[in-house]
């Protein structure tokens, strides 16, 4: 079986390349720095015009569960007997999702 | 024309940095950044920031093509600078370094170029013959949901004892199959989440759990992943083909990408 190969440059990973642009990466020191990435870029609606592009994808509100993964992973632990939550499986939200900073 | 950034004739007095690497030399890597900006490296001892000058404001517009050619062209860079680099740590977009009360904008990145000397020496060398690659995992939940009712034997029952009552005593046990359905995806969602998991990190040299999204049409998110691992390494790519095969799931796979997840702090 053939390993599959990672999708890379095209219009589909325009929202992953957001994701990790906007909110990773080093940060300057304050003082230094004329703006930090907690800015807003652009206007909300246009955020989420960018970030919901072709590929659909919306930025969500972490459930209960998303949190329990994240805390297992913080803190190393293996993902066992993680408590069932209800994943709602929500209708569609506001198109005007605020930018998370 | 720069949109969003002031008047062209404005005072160039800033630094956008878009990512540090370790040289020597001196750089210049030409009119490839933002607003076709002349890229070039600072340097301080043997750690450089990539950078170009533009005034000392944050690159902000309303115009979505505007913005997404500034975020493509901080991508660029970096992607230039890993290649004649090797290894980068990537800028968030927007940084940019102002005059301070120490001197100009080029002396104020020198010195918090020193002072970050280790710290940045001990992620380069973290990060050598590294990338980042994004995993995301998809579930139809609906599709579950079916085989479930179709295949667990106790919602098997459940179903067909509902079938024979009277329309009340009926209505009631089908809530009842309605509610054990439910738990019964969500204890599959967290079996599968649980392995997963554990299969992809075991490829990895580290991970990051990322916060779920909303997905399109009938899919939904379970798992959305930073995955550190050598460039080229095939053991996750096999696992995710593996992933794949399991019914109801799709997954998403992207990079290698520079790595602006493990890099942060915190």
């Amino acid at each position: 079986m053939e390993p599959e190969l990672p999708v890379r440059h095209s219009r589909a990973t325009l929202v992953d390349l957001l994701d990790r642009v906007l909110d990773k990466g080093i940060v300057l020191r304050a003082d230094l720095v004329i703006s930090v990435a907690g800015i807003p870029l652009v206007g909300a609606r246009l955020s989420v015009a960018l970030a919901g592009m072709e590929t659909m994808l919306k930025y969500g509100i972490m459930s209960d569960w998303d949190q329990a993964i994240r805390t297992a992973a913080t803190q190393g632990q293996e993902l066992h007997a993680v408590k069932p939550s209800p994943l709602k499986q929500r209708p569609d939200e506001a198109l005007a999702a605020p930018m998370v900073a | 024309m720069t949109a969003g950034q002031g008047i062209a004739a404005a005072k160039k007095d800033g630094l956008y940095v878009y990512c540090v690497v370790c040289d020597r030399g001196e750089h210049l890597l030409g009119p490839v950044g933002l607003d076709d900006h002349g890229v070039y490296a600072v340097r301080a001892g043997d750690i450089c920031a990539i950078v170009h000058k533009c005034p000392a404001e944050p690159y902000q517009s309303n115009d979505r093509q505007t913005v997404e050619n500034w975020v493509l062209a901080h991508q660029r860079v970096i992607e230039m600078a890993a290649e004649r680099f090797e290894t980068v740590l990537p800028m968030a977009f927007n940084m940019i370094v102002q005059d301070g009360p120490n001197g100009n904008a080029g002396e104020s990145l020198r010195a918090w170029l020193g002072e970050e000397r280790d710290r940045f020496t001990a992620l380069l060398d973290k990060l050598a013959g590294k990338a980042e690659y994004g995993v995301q995992v998809f579930w139809d939940r609906q599709r579950v949901a079916e085989a479930l009712l179709q295949n667990d034997p106790r919602l098997r029952r459940m179903r067909d004892e509902a079938l024979t009552k009277p329309k009340g005593l009926a209505y009631m046990l089908q809530q009842k199959l309605a509610k054990a359905a439910r738990a019964a995806v969500e204890t599959r969602a967290n079996l599968y989440v649980e392995d997963f998991y554990t299969r992809i990190r075991e490829c990895l040299d580290e991970v990051r759990v990322e916060g779920l999204k909303k997905a399109a049409g009938g899919e939904q998110m379970l798992l959305n992943l930073s995955c550190l691992m050598e460039k080229g390494n095939s053991a996750l790519g096999k696992v995710l083909e593996e992933i794949r095969e399991t019914e109801g799931i799709s997954v998403r796979f992207t990079g290698p990408w520079p790595p602006y997840s493990f890099v942060c702090a915190g």
